[in-house]
């Protein structure tokens, strides 16, 4: 019995140790020279140069617009001013105001001791420093002082890993009814579809609403009536697996077609616009602690979905379908009512995956959503779900999700191109189901 | 325990299968950047990346400017990277995350979506980052494109009607347009070779170019040759077929050779595409306008130089078209 555990937990963590593995490896071929724009980079920064120029020396302050450039700009030209130096200007924008400013300076004839910049203008003024300095004699002494840079991979960067979650939380989200689907020993190939079909229905729904500036109330009202008409096509398929013994496969293959078909037809094959910036909230806003609300939509929906699975009769119901539906009927699990229910979920899930892409984009896109059901159930699978029936869990497919999108990113950070992604991609599926064959092999081995 | 044993092995055997797979398919790829940065990086290292995302990769023509876009960065110095959206727009806008988070330079689109895109696009102006477009321009409102690098469709366009006057010759002729107005370059393309066609019908009494149907040929095969196909059955004194594309005109021939009329009527395409070359090579296809997706490569870097310097430079640059013949198919090594 000891040896069993021992050999569950292996499993059990083997695809954690991939991921962590893939990581690894991503950390290590993306490792870069950075250059910080923090406030406490443009502190240092200004130390530095302060303590090389004397004081009176004039300077002038250079950094790229956007993103940290506007504090990392002003705090440098304070400090540097706090400390004795005469700062004649700052400028943050493209490198034409760079330039402008340079000249600007060249043309008062004084002499520029300094240029304190970050990466970007940096490069710039090495550069073009030298030919600036044939016209204006005063700014060809001026020193340079840029940021200290140190080696970090892109992989590793806050913002990358936040990239990576947010990119795949519309697959993890449908994910969670496919995991439950697969379990029962069904399969759904309609998700894909149905995100472009919530688009559409939610940006139509709120265009007839609000027309082309459309309120807040329109905008929640749509999105619901995206997520509710995806509730119902999940409900239809259910309805023929359930009462009409329709294979899921086959099922869930044709409200494929309509859902996609539908969603051309409704949109005119055209994209449809929001016209309300608001719309973007789902998909790209970040409210609490700069994480993306779509990330914590996907945590919050995962940690409802792992107490269902393991702590509630339902959970018990769905695994007890999926093991055996025979046993599970006469031992009184109501099957017709968990495949309904898992249809459904998955139909509820793919709306809402929907309604977050539509967001992301703030349009309905009919073409959006191909081939992301097989991207969902690459995720289920490479988290450990058995086709089979009966096993799986919510947190491997978390995990699974994650392996997907590390991947992608990855592969996106290092330009590896698409063909070999799919390659890849392939790869790791059907590692994935060695690894689940090898399981039930090897279980079997022990009981007997 | 030895069932333990085996599993550790199996277990190691299916990582070191998943592990190693990645890397080895990651070596061109870091081969590749090492390659670019290695070309310049000997004196200095490297001052920044360009990212590119094209429409796809599986398109010659934007290789072609990937490929030349690398190597007109390294020689200034930048490190490329290239990625394939393969026409998903949520791709697309997916890698200029990316893009953004690991700091490139700038940014080369080719857009999936001209307003799907423009989110992504805002998001990379947010934070400074310079997008300019190549070949399709982004129509997205408010989404800051700061220059833009495409051909001269209707210049081609012109030149596509001087080649069929030279094809048609004093006795001029019927003209099938075979045309795809959802692209608006294919549109500015037929309005460059009708201009040149009026112009030459207003200065004479006899052997005017008559254009007698324009049709969809959707910029493919099929429907090339259906479209022609039926043509053929309205006007069988057809002389000549002007295809928006060489997957077009190679589909009109398809139904010209079939109607046994390949000797009767001449076909101008566009493009320049290795299968429509070798079209003109054999004798398929008269002559073609074609696009030049090495100039604008270099091009597009050259502009983004120029941006990152502040200099001056065109916002909106377009690369003349040049007629490519039988005598120039003649001399081409490509085609065989």
């Amino acid at each position: 019995m000891r040896n069993f555990n021992y050999i569950g937990f292996l499993f059990d963590y083997g695809t954690l140790l991939v991921l962590a593995l893939l990581c690894g490896w991503f950390s290590y071929v993306t490792i870069e020279e950075q250059s910080p724009t923090s406030i406490s980079a443009a502190e240092r920064l200004a130390k530095r140069a302060s303590g090389e120029l004397s004081t009176e020396a004039k300077v002038i302050v250079l950094a790229r617009q956007g993103g940290e450039g506007e504090s990392f700009a002003k705090t440098l030209s304070e400090q540097l001013t706090q400390a004795g130096i005469s700062v004649g200007s700052t400028t943050i924008g493209k490198p034409t105001d760079a330039r402008k400013a340079l000249t600007d300076f060249g043309n008062t004839g004084k002499e520029l001791a300094g240029i304190i910049a970050d990466k970007h203008m940096a490069n710039f003024a090495n550069a073009n420093l030298a030919k600036l300095g044939q016209a204006h004699p005063g700014l060809v002494k001026a020193k340079i002082f840029q940021p200290e840079s140190y080696r970090w991979p892109n992989f590793l960067k806050k913002e990358n890993l936040l990239n990576v979650m947010k990119q795949i939380s519309v697959v993890a989200i449908i994910a969670i009814g496919m995991t439950m689907v697969i379990i029962t020993a069904g399969i759904d190939l309609s998700v894909g579809s149905l995100i472009a079909f919530s688009g559409v229905i939610t940006a139509l729904t709120i265009q007839s609403l609000g027309g082309s500036a459309p309120t807040s109330g329109d905008l929640w009202l749509g999105a619901m009536v995206g997520i509710l008409v995806c509730g119902l096509a999940g409900l239809f398929t259910g309805g023929l697996v359930t009462l009409f013994r329709i294979p899921a496969f086959i099922a869930t293959l044709g409200i494929m077609f309509i859902a996609k078909g539908l969603a051309f037809i409704f949109s005119d094959s055209a994209p449809v616009p929001v016209g309300n910036e608001a719309f973007g909230w789902l998909g790209r806003g970040r409210d609490f602690l700069g994480l993306p609300n779509s990330v914590i939509l996907m945590l919050i929906l995962f940690t409802i979905a792992h107490v269902m699975m393991t702590r509630t009769s339902i959970g018990r119901y769905i695994y007890a379908v999926g093991g055996n539906p025979e046993a599970a009927r006469l031992s009184g699990v109501p099957v017709k009512w968990v495949l309904l229910f898992v249809y459904t979920l998955t139909g509820l899930l793919a709306g809402l995956g929907g309604v977050m892409e539509a967001s992301l984009h703030t349009t309905g896109d009919p073409k959006s959503g191909d081939l992301v059901e097989l991207k969902v159930i690459a995720a289920v699978v490479v988290g450990g779900t058995s086709l089979a029936g009966g096993q799986g869990r919510i947190t491997g497919t978390l995990i699974g999700a994650f392996i997907i999108a590390v991947i992608n990113n990855g592969m996106n950070l290092t330009g590896v191109e698409s063909h070999m992604q799919k390659v890849i991609y392939g790869t790791v599926i059907l590692v994935a189901v060695l690894i689940d064959r090898l399981k039930i092999h090897l279980l079997k081995l022990k009981k007997t | 325990m030895k069932h333990i044993a085996q599993y550790l092995g199996l277990t190691a055997l299916t990582i070191a299968l998943l592990t190693g797979c990645s890397p080895s398919s990651d070596k061109p790829t870091t081969d590749d950047s090492s390659k670019a940065a290695g070309d310049t990086s000997a004196p200095a290292k490297t001052k920044g990346t360009i990212a590119y995302t094209p429409l796809t990769l599986s398109n010659p023509f934007f290789k072609v400017i990937g490929d030349h876009i690398t190597a007109e960065a390294a020689k200034n110095g930048y490190d490329t990277l290239m990625v394939d959206p393969d026409m998903n727009v949520k791709k697309q806008s997916d890698q200029f995350d990316d893009f953004i988070s690991s700091g490139v330079t700038a940014i080369i689109l080719v857009p999936c979506d001209r307003l799907s895109i423009g989110p992504a696009v805002k998001l990379a102006n947010a934070k400074g980052i310079p997008v300019f477009t190549v070949d399709a321009k982004c129509a997205a409102e408010g989404a800051e494109i700061a220059g833009h690098v495409g051909t001269d469709n209707f210049q081609g366009g012109e030149l596509a009607g001087h080649a069929m006057i030279q094809a048609l010759g004093e006795n001029g002729g019927k003209v099938l347009i075979l045309d795809f107005k959802k692209a608006n370059s294919c549109v500015l393309r037929v309005a460059g070779f009708k201009k040149v066609v009026n112009a030459h019908n207003s200065s004479r009494t006899t052997g005017k170019i008559q254009i007698v149907a324009e049709l969809n040929g959707n910029g493919a095969r099929t429907e090339g040759y259906q479209s022609t196909a039926d043509a053929l059955q309205a006007h069988s004194d057809l002389d000549a077929v002007f295809a928006i594309n060489d997957p077009s005109a190679l589909g009109a021939y398809t139904a010209i050779e079939e109607a046994k009329k390949q000797d009767q009527i001449k076909i101008i395409g566009f493009d320049g595409q290795l299968d429509g070359k070798q079209g003109i090579k054999d004798g398929k296809i008269f002559a073609d306008p074609i696009q030049h997706p090495d100039k604008m490569g270099q091009q597009i870097v050259q502009n983004i130089i120029k941006y990152l310097a502040g200099e001056e430079y065109e916002k909106d640059a377009l690369i003349p078209a040049t007629l490519y013949d039988k005598a120039a198919a003649d001399q081409d090594p490509d085609l065989n």
